[in-house]
């Protein structure tokens, strides 16, 4: 079985945000990268089946060189090689289509991604990549079984969850519970130095989208204490500075 | 994100003050960079987020049992040894050949850091990775085949097993006893105290990497050797037997308690079986190539334990409302201030940074030396050597006894909530205690540094360490607002200099009491002098960011913070060095035992 996992590069959940150039660039400095986090459940349930299974495992990332740390990273946990496609991910509709591009040339049997990414958190790159292929997506995929070449998977819906069965090959957005994430081993740490890290050009395409800004929430107020017994003092910061009442 | 130390001043250390990836430039280390570097320590972090930090309370609140001789331990004991055993972090920092990836120390100390400052009740693997490479060192290479491999995978626990009841710190005393037999092979009896990890049902075996007199030999120290006494030994059929180690008692401990201090009898049944590693009589010695690394094992879990306290406490101290500012205490209409806002909690979360990132500059230090010295040859090699069995005492102490002092300000900062079971703190306080006592108690490592080390080989390794400082004072000079800092460093290590001329004449009469009797205070004066160029290093690569680049907000943020506390270490903390020498150079003599006692 050939497995495509496409994982993220995203700001540490705990990263302060902010923005250089007239608010039109994220600021990197001092921020802390990772894998997506969902892109790392989806690593982690691809990595238990290559080893039911056999075959082979291969990540993809579209971005910079700024992306190798992650990617060598799920090199670590039991990716057998890398692509990276040497390019700045502006839009959902461009990355998607940059793996498709790939995707069309290796034939691969399952691709997999996680539910959203963290940091724009569109969460329609599975959809556009199924499409773009003509092949099935589904998201979000918390449970993936493969017996005789088909997947049987659990999806979440409104209120509960879905049962599905599907031929391969298929593209599918993953979540919590499809898997644990794996923690590198040490074995696993010194041979992803020597695992291929293909780095390819991005296929030309127009820009759909373009930024103009980003703003940041505002920033929350200080915060007031008021004595237990005086309600009335409450009330009226409520309605007079809260503007809630 | 971590609540328990700051992998930002961790990256700091590791790579912009202490340049780790320079290692990889020799042979030994040339299959790492930076970028198995960080994957470790991302690893390490997540093992230590998810398997270590959440149980730091419970592994305190349900310390281990002994019943009917079974210890049982808490029960993510088990779960957390064989994520790191499988991780391979056990004996990462071992040769290929032995199973190990060669990870420099350097790493391997910052490994630890987390560890220790997750959760340091799970003290396990230290003691496995430290026993193994005994074996591995000196064993045959049956025992190697036997023991190892099992050892780093996490199955099987080590043990230092020294302490008897009549032989704590002088070890020469010990009188544990092998008595050779006619097939070549040996019995043990005896009885070991206090030994951590000395049982435990977590594991499959407990490997004790036993001190033990043979029968006949010489009175002391160089009568001892180094025995392999398993919990369990393995017949020639393949079989598991019980090798007639009793546990026999279990400590009620301050501090610590996930791991058990265990009272073992070798030998009630006289067939408790030991095996012989290397020569004969020379164990002390071998040993002490453990006792080096845990010794500065001990320092980290020193800085590691103090790291927590102090992200707690920061943390604490912005969130906590209480009083006014000074200059605005009648404004009682004004909202509280946060506590972080007063000089004197200020001033005590300072005096925590400055030890905590301090300390661990001493250690990395440390790490490093001994990375050196594993790579080079010929005199580098035994320079590097000198250097690092000087800084030894120094970075178990420091980080120890300054931690301990770290931790209480920890506490004090809280109040008291600091002083309850809701808070961490009263537990991080009791842990923490222990370090200035085992592995040598801080009386020990200061005879240790002042009768020993100071004096090898003519005083060869003070020397080369001044003149290590002193490079780093020449670099600091370069910068002007470096230049009162590099002056008085220097004027430091004169005064340093001075007290140990007044004292190195006692040893030379003879006389190790009066030398010696005020170890203790020395060893406080040289910490202080050697962590203030360790501070010094740090303001110099801080400055050197600070106006090289322009470093993004954050970093500023961070580079400022640490000239903010090279200061307040010079400030506050450098001049205590003057009663320190002001005593060591006092004639008066008080605590040296006269014919007629003195009434206490
Ligand atoms: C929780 C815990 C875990 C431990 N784990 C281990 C372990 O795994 N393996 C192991 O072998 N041991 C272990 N120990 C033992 C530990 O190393 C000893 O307790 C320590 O070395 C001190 O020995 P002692 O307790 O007999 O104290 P003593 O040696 O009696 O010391 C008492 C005091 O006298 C001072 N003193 C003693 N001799 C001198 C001297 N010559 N000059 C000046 N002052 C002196 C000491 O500094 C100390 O202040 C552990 C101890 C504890 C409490």
């Amino acid at each position: 079985m050939k497995i495509l996992v496409c994982i993220t590069s995203v700001p540490d959940t705990t990263a302060k945000i902010s923005f250089t150039q007239d608010n039109t660039q994220f600021n990197k400095t001092g921020v802390q990268f990772i894998i997506g986090p969902y892109d790392d459940y989806a690593l982690a349930r691809a990595v238990e089946l290559k080893e039911q299974h056999g075959g082979s495992l291969t990540v993809l990332n579209v971005g910079t060189s700024d992306s190798d740390p992650q990617i060598r990273k799920a090199l670590a946990i039991g990716a057998d090689d890398a692509i990276r496609i040497d390019t700045e991910p502006t839009d959902s509709y461009f990355v998607a289509a940059q793996i498709a591009e790939i995707a069309q040339k290796n034939s691969y049997d399952l691709i997999l991604m996680g539910r959203e990414s963290i940091d724009f958190n569109s969460g329609v790159v599975h959809g556009l990549v199924g499409e773009m292929l003509g092949i099935p997506s589904y998201s979000p995929v918390m449970k993936l079984e493969i017996t005789d070449g088909k997947a049987e998977f659990a999806r979440e819906i409104d209120g509960g969850k879905e049962f599905l069965e599907a031929d391969l090959p298929l593209v599918l957005g993953c979540q919590e519970p499809i898997a644990e994430w794996k923690i590198p081993n040490m074995r696993g740490i010194m041979t992803a130095r020597s695992k291929p890290l293909n780095v390819v050009p991005a296929t030309p395409m127009d820009d759909l989208t373009v930024l103009k800004k980003y703003t940041l929430p505002a920033p929350k107020g200080e915060c007031k204490m008021i004595a237990a017994e005086d309600a009335e003092q409450l009330i009226a910061l409520l309605r007079t500075e809260a503007k809630v009442l | 994100m971590p609540q328990y130390f700051d992998r930002r001043n961790l990256d700091f250390l590791l790579y912009e003050v202490h340049d780790a990836p320079e290692l990889t430039k020799y042979l030994y280390f040339e299959a790492h960079d930076r970028e198995t570097f960080d994957l470790v320590l991302d690893s390490v972090t997540q093992i230590a987020d998810t398997l270590m930090h959440p149980h730091y309370r419970d592994v305190d609140r349900n310390p281990p049992e002994l019943k009917d001789g079974k210890v049982t331990v808490h029960p993510q004991i088990k779960p957390f040894l064989k994520a790191v055993g499988e991780g391979g972090l056990i004996g990462a920092g071992f040769p290929f050949g032995k199973g190990g990836q060669q990870l420099p120390e350097m790493v391997g100390a910052c490994v630890d850091f987390i560890q220790m400052a997750a959760n340091n009740g799970m003290m396990y693997t230290g003691l496995t990775s430290g026993a193994a490479n005994l074996i591995a060192t000196f064993g045959s290479p049956a025992l190697v085949d036997a023991y190892v491999a099992k050892m780093l995978g996490g199955q099987w626990q080590g043990t230092m097993a020294l302490t008897e009841p009549q032989a704590g710190s002088s070890l020469s005393d010990i009188t544990t006893t092998a008595e050779p037999q006619p097939d070549g092979s040996y019995r043990i009896t005896g009885q070991k105290v206090f030994i951590s990890a000395g049982d435990l049902d977590a594991v499959d075996n407990v490997v004790h990497l036993m001190l033990v007199r043979i029968k006949g030999a010489p009175k002391g120290t160089k009568g001892i050797s180094l025995f392999v006494v398993p919990k369990f030994r393995l017949e020639e059929d393949g079989s598991f037997v019980d090798n007639d180690v009793t546990s026999t008692g279990i400590y009620h401990k301050l501090g610590q308690r996930g791991t058990p201090a265990m009272h073992l009898t070798m030998g009630d049944r006289g067939d408790c079986h030991g095996w012989l590693l290397g020569e004969a009589n020379r164990g002390l010695s071998y040993m002490f190539q453990m006792m080096n690394e845990a010794r500065i094992a001990v320092g980290i879990t020193g800085a590691a334990i103090a790291s927590a306290a102090y992200c707690a406490s920061l943390e604490y101290a912005r969130e906590r409302p209480q009083s006014r500012r000074l200059n605005e205490k009648n404004q009682l209409d004004s909202p509280q201030t946060m506590i972080i806002n007063h000089p004197d909690v200020k001033r005590m979360l300072l005096f925590q940074k400055a030890i905590v990132e301090g300390s661990l500059s001493l250690l990395l230090e440390s790490a490093r030396l001994s990375d050196l010295a594993h790579v080079s040859k010929g005199e580098e090699k035994e320079n590097y050597t000198l250097l690092l069995e000087l800084l030894t005492p120094v970075a178990k102490t420091f980080p120890t006894e300054m931690g301990v002092r770290s931790v209480n300000e920890g506490l004090q900062v809280l109040g008291g909530y600091g002083f309850t079971e809701d808070f961490p703190l009263e537990q991080m306080y009791r842990d923490i205690r222990i370090t200035t006592i085992y592995e040598g108690t801080t009386g020990i490592q200061s005879q240790d540094l002042l009768g020993r080390k100071m004096t090898i080989q003519g005083g060869k390794a003070p020397r080369l360490l001044f003149a290590e400082i002193d490079k780093t004072i020449t670099e600091a000079n370069t910068h002007e607002t470096l230049q009162p800092y590099a002056k008085m460093l220097g004027e430091e290590i004169q005064r340093l200099q001075k007290v140990t001329s007044t004292l190195l004449p006692f040893a030379q009469q003879g006389d190790y009491e009066r030398f010696l009797m005020d170890a203790t205070l020395y060893m406080e004066l040289f910490g202080l002098v050697t962590v203030a160029w360790q501070w010094l290093k740090q303001g110099i690569v801080a400055q050197n960011a600070l106006s090289d680049n322009s470093p993004g907000e954050s970093n500023t943020d961070f580079y400022e913070g640490k000239i903010q506390t090279m200061k307040y270490y010079f400030h506050y903390e450098v001049p205590k060095t003057l009663g320190l020498a002001k005593r060591l150079q006092d004639p008066e003599v008080l605590t040296i035992v006269k014919e007629r006692e003195v009434k206490m």
